[in-house]
């Protein structure tokens, strides 16, 4: 019988340590395990022989570390072994019943931004494994003891793309409940529904004691089955040898108990052997078997957290959109990805639970820019995303490289956008935003806008992607053009909850579109479709009146407990406080020079009334950061200091410049900033970046770990006469001194300043380049040079 | 909750002994030391290995073989070894590069404190393991990480391996030989039956003397 027809519906048990027990046979320290399936196959073998014997249904292969990082020359020979000796093992034992699982374990590598693994890298590391793996025979894939939540998803898609067999999949948590990346029970379980895993679970880093808070969440809010291989309890160190604490009585006892938790599979990790399995199987074949169960939840989650869709309305935040916005549409075209960050941060302080990432813009590569933000936005913010676009390419790049379950904005009754965006959602998973219209528009009557719910559900469906993961938009429209849509979209949301028990979305601010003093309308329209069961709001979170209209809506229907959310809002606020007198204002000059940046903006705002832009600039502004530069270079001025007055002139400038909106500015010239390939540590180059703008140079920051080829192009493109390159370690100043010799090269009359921690002017003259900066000051005064 | 030595993340920032940051300073110092507290996870892993010196400047330690004068003249005299291993976690990387993107004073605070924090982290699992080999009569030398002085940074791919950093507190060894998470010390401890009367720490030994973080 197949697996997958005996999975979730009787016991299954897994194998215990491999490890663990070729340590005790001989495995040295550091050395390969894998590599044993080529030069000890029998003792391979008589490994899994033992697990058959103890009863067990799923042996696992030696292949927890084989990848083509580990194994560049032999991967092929080192999986294809693995997976004979296993079957050997099951013929020779008897046990034909038995299926053989591919392990795969983590590359041991950390994924970018924050390490140095591209994802599809990630991906194709694990896609060669489970190609060899699947070709050899293996019955199923067992993703295993995986600790990052990103790397999880890369293996998961892998196997998924690779081969057509069941995949598994557990995760290792530490005794507060945490992937070592920071992901919990609930987003883990989020991100392997959304990816269709067949079933999941825990293994290694506990004993079985530890684990039952973790198995508890699971079996609470996974509706597949559950899966717990435990390690022989907790490790200690005898002799230089790692010993693990309960014998394989206790085991089978704790076991036993977890049997009866709601799990449908049991196994054992590190430290556990054949006798271990023996007498777990024995003691939990007697318990009764319990399904799982689905939990009808709607949830989206990123790397760490999860957010329920169902109970109180949840916000999500819309400011990530070019859509009548200057500033942003500019940040887009200049690559500008801080200015997004800065944007998602600002909503999340305000109270965004989910954050809405549109990036479209006609003149930009979309696909490519929703890779860029996305990665970066769930590199720092933990909320969770949803991606926003039309385009199809964009959507799958932003869905496939999101680190989590998103949510998808949006689909709509259109045939052509439901075979369009349904496949997806089924592959990478997600709670899709379900437009009701279609190919007739938009109807005018709520009847007909839950007759096309009806239809996304039913085509969704299709597809298997559940009503939980569909959250219909009942679609606001301005009152200024049609004086009853308000009453239709609110009708429509209180069918869906009532008729169809669905789940609803809005962007609430669209009703008030034509109208004057536009937050007066939104603020009562958003209480009233909460009242109407409004699930998800899009609203700008940073809006004052909205908030308000929220909390006190949470406040006023018993979804806000001793009203601690309202109080801590609004508890300390008194009447607003009257301006300050003009003689309270700090001067600007100061301002700056203390790195006081509300100060300075305030100071800035004030000196506009009686001094023209550029007078201010050029008689305070400038003269400040010369005194705050001079004394960081005599030693009076420290960097931090340095720093923060670069902050407070740079939002003093921004005062300056909006008062001067309209009239041409110019800038001192364009240079290049990069972190050299290879280097994964930018914050040299990022003070600089922050001193150089201050100075009104424009600087095209390429990031960290730039390849040389990138720089050069960039480079040339853009004719950029200075490069500043960084670099940390002597290891990396290898690709700074390539990409000089590629810049001379192609692009001789750049100059290249570099700095860094290991840099001298020694060293930086040996390899070519024309300035050695030994902080950032320095850099600033080369630039002033060169652009003299 | 870890414990760390503000002095030396004052060093890092450029203060000299003696200099006191200002009061806006001190009141971002404060919060930022807050926040990290609230973003490290430290780990740490560690394990003895016989350790043989066929040649003066050549050593073998679990089938790996390492040239570095600086090294051998550390562990001069030592049969044994610990090697270890410590991270305070990617929360601190993910801290630091929120903070890259709007407000880079931050930044530099928030290494400088981790920075600080990694030192006397490992300073703790250092006591550990001093406290356990005086169990066995041993003396600990003082820590030695790649990148010192002559000792290879490409050993960081042996030690991560020997301790199966990834694994056990997740710690990688990128393609060039950088540790991610970012805060991370992997370093070998020489064990011998001699006390040894100084217990000088990295700078001092390093050969590095052009650093620009030289006490």
């Amino acid at each position: 019988m197949k697996l997958i027809e005996r999975l979730g519906k009787e016991w299954l048990f897994f194998d215990g340590g491999t490890g663990t027990i070729l340590q005790e046979r001989g495995l040295a320290a550091g050395e390969l395990p894998e590599t044993w399936n080529l030069t000890h196959p029998e003792e391979i073998v008589a490994l899994h022989g033992g697990y058959l014997q103890a009863g067990c249904d799923i042996i696992n292969t030696n292949t927890f570390g084989a990848n083509a990082l580990k194994y560049p020359d032999q991967l092929q020979a080192v999986v294809e072994a693995a997976v004979a000796h296993a079957k050997a093992a099951r013929r020779q034992s008897g046990r034909e019943d038995a299926y053989i699982a591919l392990d795969i374990g983590p590359t041991g590598r950390l994924l970018q931004p924050l390490g140095d693994l591209p994802f599809e890298q990630a991906v194709e590391l694990f896609g060669e494994v489970v190609r060899i793996g699947a070709a050899a025979g293996a019955d199923l894939v067992l993703i295993e003891t995986m600790s990052d939540s990103y790397e999880l998803k890369a293996a998961v898609l892998a196997a998924k793309e690779n081969c057509d067999l069941p995949v598994l999949a557990t995760v290792i948590f530490d005794e507060k409940g945490k992937l070592l990346t920071g992901g919990t029970v609930d987003s883990t379980v989020a991100l392997l529904e959304g990816l269709r895993v067949d079933a999941l679970g825990v293994n290694c880093g506990l004993g079985p004691e530890q684990m039952l808070p973790i198995i508890q969440r699971l079996t609470e809010v996974s509706s597949l089955p559950v899966i717990v291989n435990p390690n022989a309890g907790l490790p200690r160190s005898e002799n230089g040898r790692t010993v693990f604490d309960i014998d394989a009585d206790s085991f089978a006892d704790w076991m036993a108990r977890i049997a009866e938790m709601g799990v449908q599979v049991l196994g054992g990790c590190c430290g556990t052997t054949p006798a271990h399995i023996r007498q777990m199987i024995a003691r939990c074949r007697q318990k009764p078997f319990l399904p799982p169960v689905p939990k009808e939840r709607s949830v989206v989650s990123s790397f760490s957290q999860t957010v329920e869709i169902g109970g109180r309305p949840i916000i999500i935040g819309e400011r990530i959109n070019p859509t009548g916005k200057s500033k942003f549409k500019a940040a887009l075209r200049e690559n500008n990805i801080e200015y997004i960050l800065s944007e998602g941060m600002m909503q999340e302080d305000s109270g965004a639970d989910v954050l809405d990432v549109n990036v479209g813009l006609p003149e930009i590569d979309e696909p490519q820019m929703m890779a860029q933000v996305v990665t970066r936005l769930q590199s720092v913010i933990a909320l969770p995303l949803q991606i926003d676009t039309s385009n199809t390419a964009a959507m799958e790049r932003g869905m496939r490289l999101y680190n989590g379950k998103p949510m998808i904005n949006s689909v709509s009754g259109k045939r052509e956008s439901m075979e369009a965006v349904f496949p997806l959602v089924r592959k990478y998973g997600g709670v899709v935003v379900g437009l009701t219209l279609d190919e007739n528009g938009i109807p005018d009557t709520a009847e007909e806008r839950v007759r096309i719910a009806e239809k996304i559900y039913r085509t969704a469906a299709a597809y298997g992607i559940d009503k939980k993961d569909v959250v219909i938009d009942a679609l606001a429209m301005t009152i200024s053009s049609d004086s009853r849509s308000a009453q239709v979209t609110l009708e429509t949301l209180r069918r869906i909850r009532d008729e169809l028990g669905g789940h609803t979305i809005l962007g609430v601010s669209n009703i008030s579109f034509g109208l004057p003093q536009r937050e007066i309308i939104n603020a009562h329209f958003f209480t009233m479709a909460m009242q109407n069961g409004l699930s998800c709001a899009i609203i700008n979170p940073n809006a004052e009146g909205m908030m308000r209209a929220y909390r006190a809506f949470l406040a006023l229907t018993g979804q806000d407990a001793q009203c601690s959310g309202y109080i801590a809002a609004y508890g300390s606020q008194n009447t607003p406080a009257a301006p300050l007198p003009a003689d309270a204002v700090m001067p600007l000059g100061e301002s700056i020079e203390r790195g006081l940046r509300e100060r300075a903006e305030q100071a800035a705002r004030e000196r506009l009334h009686s001094t023209p832009p550029l007078e201010l600039v050029n008689t305070e502004l400038i003269p400040a950061l010369d005194r705050v530069g001079k004394g960081f270079e005599q030693g009076t001025v420290f960097l931090p200091q340095l720093l923060m007055s670069a902050e407070a002139a740079k939002a003093a400038f921004e005062v300056v410049k909006d008062a001067m909106r309209g009239v041409p500015q110019q800038q001192k010239g364009k240079m290049i900033l990069a972190t050299v390939k290879g280097d994964i540590h930018d914050i040299g180059k990022n003070i600089v970046k922050v001193l150089l703008e201050n100075y009104g140079y424009q600087v095209l920051d390429l990031g960290k770990d730039v390849p040389p080829e990138v720089i050069v192009e960039t480079a040339l493109r853009e004719d950029v006469p200075l490069v500043g390159l960084s670099a940390l370690m002597t290891t990396t100043v290898v690709s700074m001194e390539q990409t000089i010799r590629l810049l001379r090269e192609k692009k001789p009359d750049t100059k290249v300043v570099v700095g860094g921690a290991v840099l001298t002017q020694e060293y930086a003259d040996s390899i070519g380049a024309d300035c050695y900066a030994r902080d950032a000051m320095a850099t600033v005064h080369y630039a002033d040079e060169i652009f003299a | 909750m870890i414990a760390f030595d503000r002095g030396e993340a004052l060093r890092y920032l450029g203060y000299k002994a003696g200099q006191q940051p200002d009061e806006a300073v001190e009141e971002r110092l404060l919060r930022c030391v807050s926040e990290m507290q609230n973003a490290v996870q430290p780990k740490s892993v560690f394990r003895a290995f016989p350790l043989a010196q066929p040649a003066e400047g050549t050593l073998e330690l679990a089938g790996v073989t390492v040239c570095s004068k600086n090294l051998s003249r550390n562990l001069k005299g030592c049969g044994s070894i610990y090697l270890m291993a410590a991270t305070l976690g990617i929360g601190v990387d993910r801290l630091i590069a929120r903070a890259s993107a709007v407000r880079m004073s931050d930044a530099v605070l928030y290494q400088a404190i981790a920075a600080a924090m990694i030192e006397t982290y490992c300073d703790t699992v250092n006591d550990a393991l001093r406290q356990e080999a005086a169990r066995a009569g041993l003396y600990c030398r003082p820590r030695f990480s790649p990148g010192y002085g002559d000792f290879r940074l490409e050993h960081q791919r042996d030690l991560c391996r020997l301790l199966d950093t990834p694994r056990k507190i997740g710690l990688t060894v990128t393609e060039s030989c950088l540790l991610a998470p970012v805060k991370s010390v992997t370093a070998v401890i020489g064990l011998s039956s001699e006390p040894q009367p100084c217990h000088r720490k990295g700078c001092e030994e390093c050969g590095k003397t052009d650093c620009a973080y030289r006490r």
